[in-house]
């Protein structure tokens, strides 16, 4: 069993690989906001991952969640990430998390202790479980449901699928 | 026919009647959350959640250490079958230490003697590392709830910085605890703690602490389990009739199967035996479920409750063990016709077993309930508890001395409560 401890060593060892230009700043979004986001992207393959700076799988797939956004350019593939950490008002703790692990990650966090209503956007029948994955093709539906952390090829699979 | 719509239209009526007094108890404008619910042998009832007041939003909106939460805990009491609340009480003394949530909600249970007991995570700076860890903690109130005691903190501050791995910064986090008093006077609280973890161990280990004394005293912490617990599944507790305990958590092995599992910790040494998986398919996954094993028991039955997303139709699964824990049933699924169903909760009045948990069949998320017999066979049909517009979720049940039930159950930022019959077709008249 690939350890996932050590694996979120390796991720923490890459603090000093070559850091790009950061993303915005970590906003809270809305149902509606998120509605409004996916619409901007319809032509894309949307993936939206749900994570939480207190759950060690989900830091260990971002680097690759993001290197998919890159990797596979040519498909036109942009990723979304909503932390799903307790709102505090503050985002404080999810911009220190992305900031210093991965600042290219372009995420949100949610804007109410409810998280159900945000979640529903996309998926009605989620189950609380992170890390949460999905991939939307390009007319905004949903192509796949994915838990558990997953590796840079399997996602590139499902994208490649949800592009065909 | 007309008489039969009639009185079936009544008793509808009736049944309404007595939910629409679900006023909620946790006050206006605070953000109210992880609902627990318990009664004791008089029939007090105590209602606790976890809380965010206006003054605790302003805190955490302004600069502060961003591992430290800012909710604190109350406890409401009725003293008449739940028709009336207190004016809620703080649990805890330092303003916003209390670290909760619905997968790590604090619990309280009430003993023989009447007390009130309670364990939860809360938030302390390492004094010699100077950084924050997450630590469980005990309190009890022998006035009936108007006053608790200093909490004391049973798990031990060690002195491992595992901050760069865990639970969002901590240095070390012992959370996700339950507690249990027993027909003894024994108080247990078990929490899953993190001082094992390192490069080679991902999951977490089992400590526990207990006191012989109705909860004046604690022995020291001590392991039960060194590693292979699911370290964000949230451990249930419950006692049986010879103050042996029953513990639910989730156990992981293999290549991430996390299965829910029922293990009991002897009465006579205080030490845990084999956990025994409770049925159901083997649930792999890489991440954090966040699902508790629910419990009841009677007699030499366990009753157990769990989210099973390795399930062709994933969703809260019911099962049982007529042999004392030994073996369990095939775990059926509870709500066949849900999109989706999860946070379960389970308690026996000594008649039948009530089994309750959040779903969506179509539009918002409801609380559904639904009562077995002893022999663990459906008694009466899946119910819908009447509920706002908003999402109603997150149920906790309790059996009450009067043979009924109470049910806890959030919606929107505020926390409701409500009695159920206790038996199918019955109807409460509060």
């Amino acid at each position: 069993m690939r350890s996932t401890i050590i694996a979120f060593a390796a991720v923490l060892g890459l603090a000093g690989f070559h850091v790009p230009a950061t993303a915005q700043t970590v906003e809270t979004i809305s149902p509606a906001g998120l509605e409004a986001a996916l619409q901007a992207e319809r032509g894309k393959i949307v993936v939206v991952n749900l994570w939480a700076t207190w759950c060690a799988p989900c830091l260990v797939e971002i680097p690759d969640l993001v290197r998919l956004e890159s990797e596979l350019a040519d498909l036109k593939v942009k990723l979304i990430g909503i932390a799903v950490d307790e709102p505090k008002g503050s985002t404080t703790q999810i911009e220190t998390m992305r900031k210093r692990y991965f600042p290219t990650f372009n995420t949100y966090a949610r804007d109410k202790t409810e998280m159900d209503y945000l979640v529903s956007v996309i998926d009605p029948a989620w189950n609380e479980v992170v890390p949460t994955t999905y991939v939307l093709g390009r007319d905004g539906t949903l192509k796949k449901r994915i838990q558990g952390k997953k590796s840079l090829e399997e996602f590139k699979a499902e994208v490649r699928a949800a592009a065909q | 026919m007309a008489l039969k719509k009639v009185l079936l239209g009544l008793l509808a009526a009736l049944v309404l009647g007595a939910l629409a007094h679900a006023e909620p108890v946790s006050p206006t404008s605070h953000v109210a959350v992880a609902p627990d619910v318990a009664v004791n042998a008089k029939g007090e009832i105590a209602l606790m959640w976890v809380d965010r007041a206006p003054e605790q939003q302003k805190k955490a909106d302004g600069p502060h250490d961003n591992h430290l939460s800012s909710t604190d805990l109350y406890v409401a009491m009725s003293r008449d079958g739940g028709a009336t609340f207190t004016a809620p009480v703080k649990v805890n003394q330092a303003d916003g230490v209390v670290w909760g949530q619905q997968v790590s909600r604090p619990r309280i249970v009430s003993s023989n003697k009447g007390n009130w007991h309670i364990a939860y995570a809360a938030n302390e700076v390492h004094p010699a590392l100077n950084k924050v860890a997450l630590t469980t903690h005990y309190t009890r109130s022998t006035d009936g709830g108007a006053n608790f005691e200093p909490p004391k903190r049973l798990s031990t501050l060690t002195d491992k910085d595992l901050s760069h791995m865990i639970h969002g910064g901590f240095i070390s986090a012992a959370a996700f605890a339950t507690l249990a008093a027993a027909p003894d006077g024994s108080v247990h609280v078990v929490w899953i703690d993190t001082r094992n973890m390192g490069s080679e161990r991902d999951t977490g280990a089992m400590y526990a602490a207990t006191s012989r004394d109705d909860g004046k005293t604690f022995a020291p912490d001590r392991e039960l389990m060194a590693t292979g617990v699911c370290p964000c599944c949230q451990l249930v507790a419950v006692s049986d009739a010879a103050s042996n305990i029953l513990l639910g958590s989730r156990q992981v092995s293999g290549d991430n199967i996390r299965q829910s599992t029922v293990m009991r910790i002897a009465a006579s040494s205080g030490m845990a035996d084999t956990a025994v998986v409770t049925g159901g398919a083997p649930w792999q996954i890489a991440g954090c479920p966040l699902k508790p094993t629910v419990m009841a028991v009677k007699d030499g039955n366990i009753y157990t409750a769990a989210y099973n997303g390795g399930e062709a139709k994933p969703g809260v699964y019911f099962s049982m063990s007529a042999d004392a824990g030994a073996s369990y049933t095939k775990a059926a699924l509870a709500h066949p016709e849900a999109a989706v169903s999860d946070a379960p909760s389970i308690a026996t009045n000594g008649r039948y077993v009530l089994l309750a948990w959040h779903g969506k069949t179509t539009g918002a998320r409801r609380v559904f309930y639904r009562m077995y017999n002893l022999k663990g066979e459906p008694a009466g049909s899946i119910a819908e508890l009447a509920a706002g517009p908003e999402n109603a979720q997150n149920p906790i049940v309790a059996a009450r001395p009067d043979g009924k039930f109470q049910i806890a159950w959030q919606q929107a930022d505020r926390i409701h409560t409500t009695t159920l019959p206790g038996a199918p077709g019955q109807v409460v008249r509060n």
